[in-house]
């Protein structure tokens, strides 16, 4: 028997997932712990191993189109096994063509979702099947112009160039003056350029911030906090960790130990919104926004609050080192209950964030820059850094975010009052 | 200061494909001894199709050898000669006779460096006046180079211009392997530019003799000739193809075909030989069973010859091989309405 390669449950939650990229194609022989596919969930992007060593067959799956996790993508026939043909597939269509010719519309309905083996009689050529794949286009959608129906590329170009954009750029109507000669060359100057599927990643980022920005009602909070204390600290634990031979600890771990130590007095910035609920979280795990090739990572620091800067440094290490070398786990990838974001060190000096969903806070941390600050009636310098928080209001109210970065500011400032 | 810059190019050489293969034939044979030729009526008579014209004045009946009607008896000879460390180039009349040497070139001339382990070797040049066109009829009017294109031993080319007729003649002849090099009977008056030196055309490389970027079309030969007055009409009407003079059927020169097929989406081959089992079956193949089938957005088109022997009639003689409209009309029907 054929063994089955199915889309596996890679995380908890994990309902479906995509198959971004396969590394095997029909016919290829692998062995057992191969790399296959990468699948991405909506949090993260694992590579999944060949379950048994033989020949891949009949790959079913399409890359970048949703998958119901134990969905049978591929078989992997032992040597010596007969390709046989499909057997799965035309179960269902033989089903839907039995339950259309009974009358109840309740059953008409029922076997709808079954009907799509259609596109087992579809004619599309194999460009416009592999732009279809490469843009995660149903080809059952498209309407194709060739003989018999059959799709060309073009034909999914237009389907893409539809779908994605002209429509809602280009109002129908036209406002007065908008001939509709000028409104073709708006469709056409829209459909050029490069059209470049989302990343799973990018997909993740994209919904999830948006979501944010619609459900949470941000306001933001600026501080300008001197940085004197904490840099003298860093100093001087740079030196500890050096005799120990850990990594030099940054000012974003710094942030991050300090921040996980006050938000220990401020339980609603570690929290969640959950419909008309507030979620008080029991452990402080701190995300830190990362970039990887492009793409925005969120790590996390787990129960940050009951780690010393030893602790931290050496776990932030190792998050940023398995960033780059993609082998974190979702689960190492979400479950932040606050999250900073440093952008200091690109020469920002002040931003704001979009909250983590469904966190209730983000803190955006800007550049330290030597400003001129009054002190004792005297003008001098002294390194200064923004810090932003933003706040979902439904939750947390000005005064209560007012408060945090009020303490914040102390124990930056003052890094003993933590003592 | 403008004549100056024209008239270089008003002073390039132009010879006759004959008159290019001659050239080389001379330079061949000046150039190296044990280069000598040899076939029916080459000699006084000049060769059928005038390719060796005044060389037997010139170098002799020693080098310049009439034979017998007997091609077995020519190509034996050939084979004899050349392992012994001549350089034998003989001329097959009409390339329809060649099938009386087939024993000669397939099971010896193809064969023997190779069940000798490269002990010995056959660099001999066969050059076959091929194809229809000139009213001949079944008999002296065939393209039978798919034949020798599927025997591993053998080089198979089909020179399209005076100066692939040269140089690929002269890289021929420099080739230790047995080369048999198919000139199309109706492309032997053609005239174009041939430099004087002595060129090689290296063998098994493509030329695009277009670009192009919605069709490809590949042929070689004459038909290389027509599928390029063929884009030249298509690009009038919005078409943009691009021709590919295939030059050598083995080796052949599929990267470029690749290259320009997953660039143009289409491909369509145009050959003489009779379309069933021929060259345009072996590329549509190679390109399905390639990478690039992947980029293919029509499904590809062969325009062969017809599964006929050629008539003698001579509208049905034109009507059984592909003609520059045929191309134009298939290539329109591939990229406006996407074929069958």
């Amino acid at each position: 028997m054929p063994v089955e390669v199915i889309l596996p449950k890679v995380d908890m939650d994990m309902e479906s997932g995509t198959i971004e990229a396969w590394h095997v194609k029909e016919g290829d022989h692998v062995r057992q712990g191969d790399t296959i596919f990468e699948i991405g969930t909506n949090k993260a992007v694992m590579e999944v191993e060949a379950p048994a060593t033989g020949a891949i067959r009949r790959i079913r799956a399409e890359t970048g189109v949703a998958i119901t996790v134990g969905t049978p993508v591929a078989w992997i026939y032992l040597d010596g096994e007969a390709n046989d043909a499909p057997t799965g597939r035309s179960a269902p269509a033989a089903r839907a063509t039995d339950t259309a010719h009974m009358a109840s519309p309740l059953a008409v309905a029922e076997v709808t979702p079954v009907a799509a083996p259609a596109s087992a009689g579809l004619r599309a050529t194999p460009l416009a099947r592999r732009v279809a794949r490469q843009n995660g286009i149903e080809l059952t959608s498209v309407k194709g112009s060739g003989p018999r129906g059959r799709i060309s590329e073009s034909d999914v170009i237009s389907a893409l160039a539809s779908r994605s954009g002209p429509k809602d750029r280009v109002p129908q109507d036209g406002p007065a003056g908008c001939s509709g000669q000028s409104a073709t060359i708006l469709r056409e100057a829209a459909a050029q350029g490069t059209l470049k599927p989302f990343s799973a990643i990018r997909r993740i980022v994209a919904s999830r911030l948006t979501e944010s920005m619609r459900t949470a009602p941000h306001f933001y909070l600026t501080s300008e906090i001197e940085m004197s204390a904490a840099r003298d600290l860093l100093s001087r634990l740079a030196v500890r960790h050096e005799r120990l031979s850990a990594p030099k600890p940054s000012l974003t771990v710094l942030i991050a130990r300090i921040v996980a130590r006050v938000l220990r007095d401020h339980p609603l910035l570690n929290a969640s919104a959950e419909g008309e609920a507030t979620r008080l979280r029991e452990t402080i795990d701190i995300g830190v926004a990362m970039e990887r090739d492009g793409d925005l990572v969120v790590p996390v620091l787990r129960d940050a609050s009951g780690m010393d800067m030893l602790a931290m440094t050496r776990e932030f290490s190792r998050l940023r080192d398995g960033v780059g070398k993609r082998s974190l786990t979702p689960a190492e990838l979400s479950g932040g209950s606050f999250s900073i974001s440093n952008l200091g060190m690109y020469g920002v000096d002040s931003f704001t964030a979009i909250i983590n969903p469904p966190q209730s806070a983000i803190l955006a941390v800007g550049r330290t820059l030597d400003k001129p600050v009054g002190r004792d009636g005297q003008i001098v310098l002294r390194p200064i850094a923004n810090f932003t928080l933003s706040s979902d209001h439904r939750i947390v109210d000005g005064v209560t975010a007012a408060r945090f970065m009020a303490d914040l500011r102390e124990a930056l400032e003052c890094p003993e009052v933590l003592l | 200061m403008r004549s100056e810059l024209i008239e270089p190019l008003v002073q390039l050489r132009e010879l006759t494909y004959a008159e290019a293969a001659r050239e080389a034939l001379a330079q061949a044979m000046e150039a190296d001894e044990r280069v000598f030729l040899f076939g029916e009526d080459v000699g006084v008579y000049g060769g059928a199709f005038g390719v060796s014209g005044d060389l037997v004045h010139r170098f002799g009946k020693d080098r310049v050898i009439d034979t017998p009607i007997s091609e077995l008896g020519i190509a034996g000879a050939a084979v004899g000669a050349a392992i012994t460390g001549m350089r034998p180039v003989l001329e097959i009349q009409f390339s329809d006779f060649v099938t009386l040497a087939m024993e000669q070139l397939v099971n010896q001339a193809a064969k023997i460096r190779f069940m000798f382990g490269g002990k010995a070797s056959v660099p001999m040049v066969v050059r076959l006046p091929g194809g229809s066109g000139t009213g001949a009829a079944a008999q002296h009017s065939q393209s039978l180079e798919a034949w020798f294109a599927h025997v591993p031993g053998l080089k198979v080319l089909q020179p399209s211009t005076p100066y692939d007729a040269k140089g690929m003649l002269l890289a021929a002849i420099d080739d230790p392997n047995p080369v048999l090099i198919f000139e199309h009977k109706l492309l032997y008056k053609t005239r174009g530019h041939v430099p004087e030196e002595a060129y090689r055309v290296p063998i098994g490389q493509a030329a695009i003799r277009r670009e192009g970027s919605d069709i490809t079309i590949v042929g070689s030969s004459i038909m290389a000739l027509k599928a390029q007055a063929a884009a030249t009409r298509l690009a009038e009407e919005g078409i943009s193809a691009e021709v590919i003079d295939l030059r050598s059927l083995r080796p052949i020169d599929f990267a470029t075909i690749a290259e320009s097929v997953r660039k143009t989406h289409r491909l369509m081959v145009v050959y003489e030989g009779v379309k069933t089992m021929g060259i345009g079956a072996e590329i549509s193949a190679m390109i399905a069973e390639s990478e690039v089938f992947d980029f293919l957005d029509a499904p590809i088109i062969r325009l062969g010859g017809a599964d006929s022997p050629i008539p003698y009639n001579p509208v049905l003689e034109k009507a059984a091989v592909p003609q520059e409209d045929d191309i134009v009309a298939a290539a329109q029907n591939l990229v406006r309405r996407g074929g069958v």
